[in-house]
């Protein structure tokens, strides 16, 4: 009884997110893969304890409120490498400034437009507009344009891992050997898992990435729930 | 492993405090005045501006930056792991979600990095 109790509570629930967060960074370091983004193994890994324990989802979501309530302040701090790299803007320009625009609205729109020659639901819709935004801020939005958490949180992750897979040998395929392209291309599409691939390239990679990132963020964050509600 | 000085969990303090409350600033911001915006997102860009204006980075706030966005992936892992769960889903939706996915970011990842190439080249731009 007190076991059956315990499995339901947030002493439960946290703890097992923290092991399964652990286990994926050390796999992640491990292979060096972006297949194996932390994000992908734990949650495997919770799924599959979930699913054997018999525990439904409602609960362990319900007990992990402690973690949602810290994404908002994550969000905040996107702020500080923003800042940081701030200085990359001054030395690329309006070029930058116009694809990190266009890409905002492009990432998404593709994506829908074939998600609806596919013939998807609404709510498969609603969850795309998302996609290429870093997780957080997805999820911020996601709650403004009450689409479903859970799935715009799937889409997102795997936009992340095919973005940062694919991105630099099709670039190199392009002949576009400029690694700040590639940064600022892998910021806009890739997000967060691109951001960290991009890292891994070179510092100045990284830090195109993750100024992308952040400036595409926070316009599609004001952009989006505009013409949602329109 | 030396214990972090007095001084240095002072500065803790305070970034996560900064943190926090620009979180709640944006929040009530976008409540008050109906933005469409999420609060969060408002605390994002009022925390930039504030280290604009400021010039640099409490040293503080940007460790606990640091620490927080590395943990990113188990502040949303409860999100990650409904995918797993759901029911409501038809197998089309399925197919159509992977679709636009994957293809979808192909296709976006190549149609911007031609874009920036191009016009970093009519910019003439040394960066």
């Amino acid at each position: 009884m007190v076991v059956a109790n315990w499995l339901h509570s947030s002493l439960f629930a946290l703890p097992l997110s923290l092991v399964a967060f652990c286990i994926g960074v050390y796999f992640y370091r491990r292979s060096g893969t972006v297949l194996l983004h932390p994000i992908v193994t734990a949650s495997l890994i919770v799924a599959a304890l979930l699913h054997t324990l018999n525990i439904p989802y409602s609960d362990y979501q319900h007990s992990s409120t402690l973690l949602y309530a810290l994404l908002g302040p994550a969000v905040v701090a996107l702020a500080v490498p923003l800042k940081q790299n701030l200085a990359v803007i001054r030395r690329a320009g309006w070029p930058l400034l116009v694809t990190i625009a266009v890409g905002a609205v492009l990432a998404p729109v593709v994506a829908i437009i074939i998600a609806l020659l596919f013939g998807a639901g609404e709510s498969v819709l609603l969850a795309l507009s998302g996609k290429s935004v870093t997780t957080p801020i997805a999820l911020a939005l996601a709650e403004k344009i009450h689409a479903a958490l859970s799935l715009t949180a799937g889409i997102v992750v795997l936009t992340g891992v095919v973005g940062a897979l694919a991105g630099p040998p099709l670039l190199t395929l392009l002949g576009i050997r400029d690694k700040r392209i590639l940064g600022v291309v892998l910021g806009i599409n890739a997000h967060a898992v691109g951001t960290a691939r991009a890292f891994e390239i070179s510092a100045l990679c990284g830090a195109c990435s993750a100024l992308a990132m952040g400036l595409c963020g926070a316009l599609t964050a004001l952009v989006l729930p505009l013409i949602i509600s329109s | 492993m030396t214990p972090p000085a007095l001084s240095n969990i002072f500065h803790w303090l305070i970034g996560t405090a900064i943190l926090f409350g620009c979180e709640r600033l944006g929040t009530l911001a976008s409540t008050m005045l109906a933005l469409p915006v999420p609060g969060a997102v408002v605390g994002m860009l009022l925390l930039l501006f504030g280290l604009m204006v400021n010039g640099g980075i409490p040293r503080g706030l940007a460790q606990i930056s640091a620490q927080l966005l590395f943990l990113l992936p188990l502040l949303f892992l409860p999100a990650a792991v409904g995918v797993f769960f759901l029911r409501d889903l038809a197998p089309a939706d399925w197919l159509a979600l992977i679709a636009a996915v994957v293809i979808g970011t192909l296709i976006s990842l190549v149609l911007c990095a031609m874009l920036l190439q191009r016009l970093l080249n009519k910019a003439g731009s040394k960066w």
